[in-house]
């Protein structure tokens, strides 16, 4: 079998991904906020929760382990994997989905015609389908991020590992230096447990972190190949 | 060829036809422009942005942010890299400020009531001014109150000058007060501020009640901390949370040990016992705090002695107690820290609770070491404060309304009508005050009683400093600027203050035109120091340089040394709980909502909407009950129960059956069912705070905000909880783990 080499010129490529310690998470959702805030992401009103259709394009989910007083509640930041073997891209009829040469699962929203085919065979609920068309009382309108578009009704939309910071910081260019842009998620976080960078780098803070000796990555079996990698949460037995 | 009239005519009518025609055909410019969809969004933007330094403080809370601005509106909220307390990072309730500036239901314009109980009136700010001095002026000073939220850095020195210079009475209020934390510092460490924790260099951490991950004083400052704390360049640190309920601190925890509610200071005596007797900490120490009688100065602590009420029904026993001692002493691990908080100090034994739980680092040498990782003192400030009074002040001056002594009632954003525990009757005592003025941003519960409302700014359009308390352990003054202008005809509460000081005849005790004008002189005394994190040469370098960075601090201005460890009480005080056991048989334990606090953060769509952590229920509130506790009372999830008090008041709320709930404890969080406060708030979930006993920390006199027993009856109602979890609870499946774990041993 043949041995795959990168060349130089995908070497130059960066390869962007994220690296998530859950030893560090405490599940406090200014991840999920600082989110909503940059990307635009329409307010989630209680008629929302309650048809489970709250887009979050990075969400808390948090897993019960055990019963009073042996419990455990763990918790695991869930986003678009940016998987290199993305289920939902071959099956969009339009390619409003694909994969660019950076490693992002790329959503067009323009192209997208909602059928929702990527939704449905995304194992990580990652994607988010536009059911009504969001709304923002007219003040409110005012903080809109004017780098992002507003979706509309219709379409599907997911993490973009904020592309318009990735575009903006490569704009010209130069290289990043490692740690200089981060989606907003990595930057709010307080605990530090989310890291972006090149991949590519094997200087990166993130290429040294996606090789820990914790790594592992979500439902990895279905062979998505995620650009999201995760370090497991410390149990100390005893 | 000659060019004749109608050889001219042909061409021009060929030229013309034929401009239209193919003109026509051709595709347009927009058209054929080849385009990246993904590249539009970036293309489409016009205009400059900027980044604006400032601070948002809250009750112990001080985070620095930098806010992208631009053509004049704030867009985005980002922690400032440099500013000591959150060094780049940023809770949810920062984000949310955006929409505090944007909020559609702000209160837009002065207002004024046309006749008692009528309709409000749009007023213009000098006839608001005016009236604010025609109120004073005609007003006896000893009958006016001043009643406000905790503030720090100019804006208090601003507000204690016109308090003092008129002869008002001024009072701090916020529902969760840390009066009973602030007593505990002064009786264990002599400090009058509190303290910072070096959670990062900590080895080994035991939090007493104290939600420090989720809600607890400056939850991003101590995450930052936690954070290296797990997995920073040293060894993995081991945190063990005490408590009565199962915070997001505890499930971060490593070891999370149940306590029946208001032992924490027992459990702290029983390991300060076992650490006395068997020799383990530092002898000194345990010689000061036992007056030179070792353990048996602490015979009423003995673990035996006190595990079965400590640990209640999930048993344990002495030998549980001992060895938590143990391992807190013990020197293999790195430094040992304790703090208490939250719950913690809620009961009727609070600074009791507090006080053992800090002495217990007097023992493990954790005051101020020398490597770091135990309590880092901060050094006093000069500059005035306003903290939150104790309930006792409150009921003294609710007493006062209602007997009619209080002729005019200053507040800001103090919402006491919703805050303070229903059987005070608040909103019946507010009644009896002849003129109330609010400086409120919002219609709250207490500015609709209002009969004056002077709309103050958002933090993002205000001039202050702030000084945060806790700090980082060195002097610290942040400012605060104004990243945009108002964005509708408001005023900040310090310049309605400076402009009616001076209208009344006291502007020489506030010497400044604006507020701009004070934070300018905070900072030309700072400037003069020489020292600290700016040093320009000329004043106006150092204002721009100064606000360009967030503020100024000093790692070299330090606090002195912690006084000598107390002499511990000898006998057992009680958390006194009220209501009888048989008839209210489970402890409520209410808590700080993950976003929405005790309720000051409910107009916020962003933390409305934010999940709780624990539960994922957002937008409403809950009653966590026990699954068994649950099935023996025929109750399901989302069933409406009535949660009833001793003092006959109660709230009605749906059941979440939390498998983390204790049996005899039910949980309900805080900040629900405001009647006003903006569409956001109003009308959703309940309010706890409305059902508690008006008990007190014996000694503080602080609100024993845990000290309250309740009964549940079940309606026949249900109501689906919004939550982001599913129908079901998730569960992580045995063999189908979502989340993976390393298991290591100790």
């Amino acid at each position: 079998m043949a041995t795959k080499t990168k060349s130089s010129a995908q070497r130059d490529t960066p390869k962007w991904e994220m690296v998530i310690d859950l030893d560090r998470c405490t599940g406090c959702q200014a991840c999920v906020i600082a989110c909503q805030a940059e990307n635009n992401i329409p307010i989630n009103e209680e008629s929302a929760f309650h048809e489970h259709r709250a887009i979050q394009w990075i969400r808390i989910e948090r897993y019960w382990e055990g019963e009073f007083p042996d419990v455990k509640a763990r918790f695991l930041p869930l986003l678009c994997q940016q998987c290199d073997n993305a289920p939902c891209e071959p099956v969009c009829p339009v390619y409003a989905t694909y994969h660019n040469e950076e490693g992002l699962n790329v959503q067009v929203y323009n192209r997208c015609v909602g059928t929702r085919y990527c939704g449905n065979n995304c194992p990580y609920h990652a994607r988010l389908f536009n059911y009504w068309e969001p709304v923002w009382p007219e003040d409110l309108r005012n903080q809109l991020n004017p780098d992002v578009t507003v979706r509309t009704r219709g379409v599907m939309e997911k993490c973009t590992f904020c592309i318009q910071r990735i575009r903006r910081a490569t704009r010209g260019g130069e290289a990043v230096e490692d740690g200089a842009l981060q989606p907003a998620c990595v930057q709010s976080c307080p605990t530090s447990a989310l890291v972006f960078g090149n991949a590519n780098d094997p200087d990166a803070k993130v290429t040294r972190l996606k090789n820990d000796e914790r790594h592992f990555r979500v439902m990895e079996h279905l062979g998505t190949d995620p650009s999201v990698t995760y370090l497991k949460q410390v149990d100390v037995d005893g | 060829m000659g060019l004749t009239r109608r050889r001219f005519l042909q061409w021009a009518g060929a030229t013309g036809i034929g401009a239209v025609v193919f003109n026509g055909c051709r595709v347009p410019d927009h058209e054929i422009q080849v385009q990246s969809p993904v590249q539009i969004p970036e293309d489409l933007v016009t205009g400059r942005d900027n980044y604006y330094a400032t601070v948002i403080q809250g009750p112990s809370s001080s985070e620095g942010l930098l806010v992208r601005v631009m053509e004049g509106r704030a867009k985005k909220v980002e922690g400032n890299p440099d500013y000591p307390m959150n060094t780049g990072k940023h809770g949810l309730r920062a984000e949310a400020l955006l929409q505090a500036a944007y909020h559609p239901d702000r209160i837009k314009t002065p207002l004024r009531r046309v006749a008692k109980g009528g309709p409000y009136r749009p007023i213009g700010w000098p006839e608001a001014i005016g009236e604010l001095t025609r109120v004073l002026n005609e007003a006896d000073p000893s009958r006016v109150v001043l009643a406000t939220a905790p503030i720090r850095g100019v804006l208090a020195d601003v507000t204690h000058r016109f308090a003092d210079s008129y002869g008002a009475r001024l009072i701090g209020f916020d529902p969760l007060d840390q009066t009973v934390l602030r007593a505990a510092m002064k009786r264990v460490f002599g400090q009058d501020a509190l303290p910072d924790f070096d959670i990062a260099r900590t080895g080994y951490l035991l939090s007493f009640g104290s939600d420090f991950l989720g809600t607890w004083l400056d939850p991003t400052h101590f995450a930052r901390g936690y954070g290296e704390f797990r997995q920073g360049d040293g060894e993995r640190g081991y945190l063990v949370q005490v408590d009565s309920r199962f915070s997001p601190t505890a499930a971060a925890a490593d070891q999370w040990v149940y306590v029946t509610p208001g032992s924490e200071g027992l459990l702290a005596m029983a390991m300060i016992h076992t650490i006395v007797s068997d020799g383990l900490g530092d002898g000194a120490a345990a010689s000061a705090l036992t007056g030179g009688r070792g353990a048996s100065a602490l015979s009423a602590f003995t673990p035996s002695a006190v595990a079965e009420r400590v640990f209640g029904e999930t048993g344990g026993g002495a030998e549980r107690i001992r060895k938590m001692a143990r391992d807190f002493a013990s020197k293999e691990h790195g430094q040992a820290l304790a703090i208490g908080g939250g719950s913690a100090g809620a009961y009727a034994n609070g600074l009791f609770n507090l006080t053992a739980i800090y002495a217990l680092n007097h023992l493990v040498g954790a005051v101020d070491p020398p490597n770091g990782g135990g309590l880092v003192f901060n050094p006093p400030s000069d500059e005035p404060r306003i903290t939150a009074a104790p309930l006792r002040e409150w009921k003294q001056l609710i007493g006062d309304m209602r007997a009619g002594n209080v002729d005019v009632l200053l507040v800001r954003d103090a919402n006491i009508d919703y805050g303070l525990p229903g059987s005070l009757g608040t909103r019946e005592a507010l009644g009896k005050v002849g003129t109330i003025v609010s400086f409120s941003s919002f219609l709250d519960e207490t500015t609709v009683l209002a009969d004056l409302i002077l709309p103050g700014s958002t933090p993002l359009e205000e001039w202050g400093t702030d000084i945060p308390d806790p700090g980082p352990g060195y002097r610290t003054v942040a400012f605060q600027q104004p990243v945009i202008n108002p964005f509708h005809g408001t005023l900040s509460f310090g310049d309605v203050l400076l402009q009616t000081g001076r209208e009344l005849g006291f502007g020489d005790q506030l010497p400044w035109a604006t507020m701009r004008d004070a934070v300018r002189d905070t900072a030309r005394a700072l400037h003069e120091t020489g020292g600290g994190s700016v040093t320009q040469p000329t004043f106006p370098e150092f204002w721009k340089r100064a606000l360009e960075r967030g503020g100024w601090w000093d790692m070299n201005a330090t606090a002195g040394a912690a006084s000598a460890p107390p002499r511990l009480p000898t006998a057992t005080v009680l958390p006194k709980l009220a209501g009888d056991e048989n008839q209210y048989p489970f402890f409520l334990v209410p808590y700080e909502a993950h976003g929405i606090g005790a309720g000051g953060f409910a107009h916020l769509p962003w933390v409305q909407s934010a999940p709780d952590p624990i539960t994922t229920v957002a937008w409403a509130t809950w009653v966590d009950v026990n699954p068994t506790t649950a099935r023996e009372l025929n109750l399901h999830q989302d069933d409406i129960v009535i949660v009833g008090a001793p003092n006959g008041r109660f709230l009605e709320a749906a059941v979440y059956v939390n498998p983390a709930t204790p049996p005899h404890v039910v949980s309900i969080p805080f900040g629900g069912g405001h009647e006003h406060f903006t569409g956001v708030a109003a009308k959703r979930g309940a309010n706890v705070l409305d059902i508690l006993e008006d008990s007190e920390d014996t000694e503080t006199g602080a609100l024993a905000w845990a000290g309250t027993r309740v009964r549940l009856t079940k309606t026949r109602n249900r109501v689906k909880l919004p939550k982001l979890e599913g129908n079901e609870l998730a569960v992580q499946l045995p063999g189908e783990e979502v989340i993976e774990v390393q298991h290591v041993s100790r």
